[in-house]
């Protein structure tokens, strides 16, 4: 279960927790006249950070839409927190927040006057929201920004308005549609690092983007959808493999893994990929021996050295028959 | 002491505050439609806005309320002549509604394009139904904002001018009041008439033109050039049936012709419709059905655009 204590939070948070589906689907179809926006999603998301990817026009937006209970599916049932979105799509809506991919600020409004609206709107009594809007600014690094009008802030001052006002209200699941678009390298960082946060705050976070690096830097679990149709939906690392260590070696990597098979270990060898998931020891340890033996060099290194790029490619492949 | 400083300095952390969780009572719809009818009002009047933003209201509104010292004082003057009965002929209550019509026609205008519009053209409506809100909600909040900016608008400098008129009384203050208590049931109500014909046509024109200088200009042209055209069927009146209902297109005539109709005026035939033949129950009848017609409208832009 998600922790809502009261008070600040501070403690870093242990990453995706166990519990019932935040959003279950099933069946879920999705027409705009002879449109297809959604076709038989059935999809259970769990509480933590799942990435939201697909292409314009896979049906990100109306799968947002529907959580939000905006739109009816044309058919099938969607859930959020075990309480079907048609029943009470306000009573919902009070427990989600939302960040629009466009724009979405009032320019002639303070960032503190807004984001105290926001709250206002989302349930919060007048005195409380302008406390919330001063300190979910604070979080947002907007501060000492917070009485000058929206409409004289840069790009990524707003995205963080925008995020402010999703996150102000204290809800439990956040939908970020497209959270860094427009941002430069330095303000997308800031903001992914903003949403990474999300977790120690115990919050729920669906993240749509078409930009597969923001997903598995900030994401536990990722999800994607291709022309409305769900083609893939798993979490980013599988759990419970042990410690993995991939290295893709220069010219010939048979030495290394005879290197690795002396160690006592046993390497998987995919092209110039050499991969070791170790159960009692560092993998790194392993492997750095293993190289140093073997007088491999080394190309590139990391956990997984198979990218979600290509997991998602294969799984687009598999789905297309 | 330098030390200490020095020392304070030293051991200074940046905190995290993080973030903190809220655990009180939730307002629900009635909070949000509440909080919409707040700010609503703090946008049409430029509080917490730039200053170029409270220009146009506050002179409107400083127009209305000197038309009001303004009246008292003729008032004032012409009672210390000898030709008093010249105090008859300065505009009162009913009066001071056609005395400030083009202002309140420009406020309404404003109002009304201000509430609606920048909140489809900055986006926010993407804010507003992503919370507790339905469409429904989100207009009875706007329509609420119009209602607390109109009336007041017409009510406050009503105040005054009563107020005004009672301090020159020659019975005296009180005596006064005691003697115009019609005035408390039928400016209001007049008021109304006002408030409900320029909430159904400057947010039927607000919900489908996206600048709010157009929208505004749209429901000038619509309240005062309706009433040319109904003019100009009247002025070629032959005896057809078509003219006569022209005269009903004279929207910007039917709260004036209520009004009277409240104030117990019956000589009102310098309006259009009563030219025409109709009576102020028909004035009436129209102002109620444009607002029906128009709240069917804009609740269907609004749903089509959630």
């Amino acid at each position: 279960m998600r922790s809502r204590e009261s008070g600040l939070v501070t403690e870093p948070g242990t990453g995706p927790e166990a519990g019932a589906p935040i959003i279950e689907t099933g069946g879920l179809y999705k027409h705009y006249g002879n449109i297809r926006a959604l076709e038989d999603v059935n999809l259970d998301i769990h509480p933590g950070v799942t990435g939201l990817i697909g292409a314009n026009g896979a049906g990100k937006t109306t799968l947002i839409r529907l959580v939000l209970g905006l739109i009816r599916p044309t058919y099938g049932q969607i859930s959020v927190f075990g309480t079907p979105v048609a029943e009470d799509p306000a009573g919902l809506r009070e427990r989600i927040g939302y960040m629009p991919e466009n724009k979405c600020l009032p320019l002639d409004q303070t960032a503190a006057d807004f984001v105290a609206y926001a709250a206002e709107l989302g349930g919060i009594p007048p005195v409380e929201a302008r406390r919330r809007a001063s300190e979910t600014l604070f979080l947002v690094g907007l501060h000492e920004e917070r009485f000058r009008y929206l409409g004289d802030f840069s790009t990524g001052m707003q995205q963080r308005v925008k995020l402010a006002q999703s996150i102000v209200h204290d809800p439990e699941l956040v939908l970020l549609d497209e959270p860094a678009s427009g941002l430069d390298p330095a303000g997308r960082d800031q903001m992914l690092e903003l949403i990474a946060r999300f977790r120690e705050f115990g919050m729920n976070v669906l993240f749509s983007s078409h930009i597969l690096d923001d997903i598995e830097r900030t994401c536990d679990w990722v999800v994607m959808l291709d022309a409305g149709r769900l083609i893939h939906s798993a979490p980013l690392d599988p759990p419970g493999e042990g410690d993995r260590l991939a290295v893709e070696v220069y010219g010939d990597p048979r030495p290394l893994v005879e290197a690795l098979t002396r160690q006592g270990v046993s390497p998987t060898l995919d092209g110039t990929v050499v991969t070791v998931v170790t159960r009692s020891e560092d993998a790194f340890t392993v492997m750095r021996d293993a190289l140093e033996s073997s007088g491999s060099s080394v190309r590139r290194l990391g956990t997984s050295l198979r990218r979600l790029e290509d997991v998602l490619v294969a799984a687009a492949r598999k789905a297309n028959g | 002491m330098a030390d200490s400083r020095e020392t304070n300095r030293d051991q200074a952390i940046i905190v995290d505050r993080g973030y903190r969780h809220y655990d009180g009572t939730r307002t629900g719809r009635r909070g949000a439609v509440r909080a919409i009818v707040k700010e609503g009002f703090r946008r049409v009047m430029g509080f917490r806005r730039k200053a170029k933003r409270k220009l146009l209201p506050w002179t409107l509104i400083t127009v209305a309320v000197a038309s009001v010292v303004i009246l008292v004082a003729i008032t004032w003057a012409t009672s210390q002549t000898p030709a008093e009965e010249l105090t008859d002929l300065v505009p009162r209550y009913r009066g001071y509604f056609d005395f400030i019509s083009v202002v309140a026609l420009l406020f309404a205008a404003y109002a009304g394009a201000q509430l609606l519009i920048p909140d489809r053209t900055d986006g926010v409506l993407n804010v507003y139904f992503s919370r507790p809100l339905a469409v429904r909600d989100y207009l009875i909040g706007k329509t609420l904002a119009y209602a607390t900016v109109i009336l007041s608008f017409w009510l406050v400098p009503q105040l005054l001018l009563h107020l005004g008129l009672a301090a020159l009384s020659r019975e005296g203050f009180l005596s006064y009041l005691g003697q115009t208590t019609d005035i408390l049931w039928q400016v209001p109500l007049a008021a109304l008439a006002y408030f409900v014909l320029h909430a159904s046509l400057s947010f039927l024109t607000a919900s489908f033109i996206n600048r709010v200088g157009a929208a505004a200009a749209a429901f000038l042209i619509g309240s005062l050039g309706l009433n040319l055209v109904a003019l100009f069927f009247q002025e070629a009146a032959d005896d057809t049936t078509g003219s006569r209902w022209a005269a009903l297109l004279a929207t910007e005539q039917h709260p004036r012709y209520v009004r009277d109709w409240i104030f117990g005026v019956h000589d009102s035939a310098d309006w259009i419709p009563a030219q025409a033949g109709f009576g102020p129950g028909i004035s009436l009848a129209v102002i109620v059905g444009l607002a029906v017609v128009s709240a069917a409208l804009i609740g269907w832009r609004y749903r089509r655009l959630t």
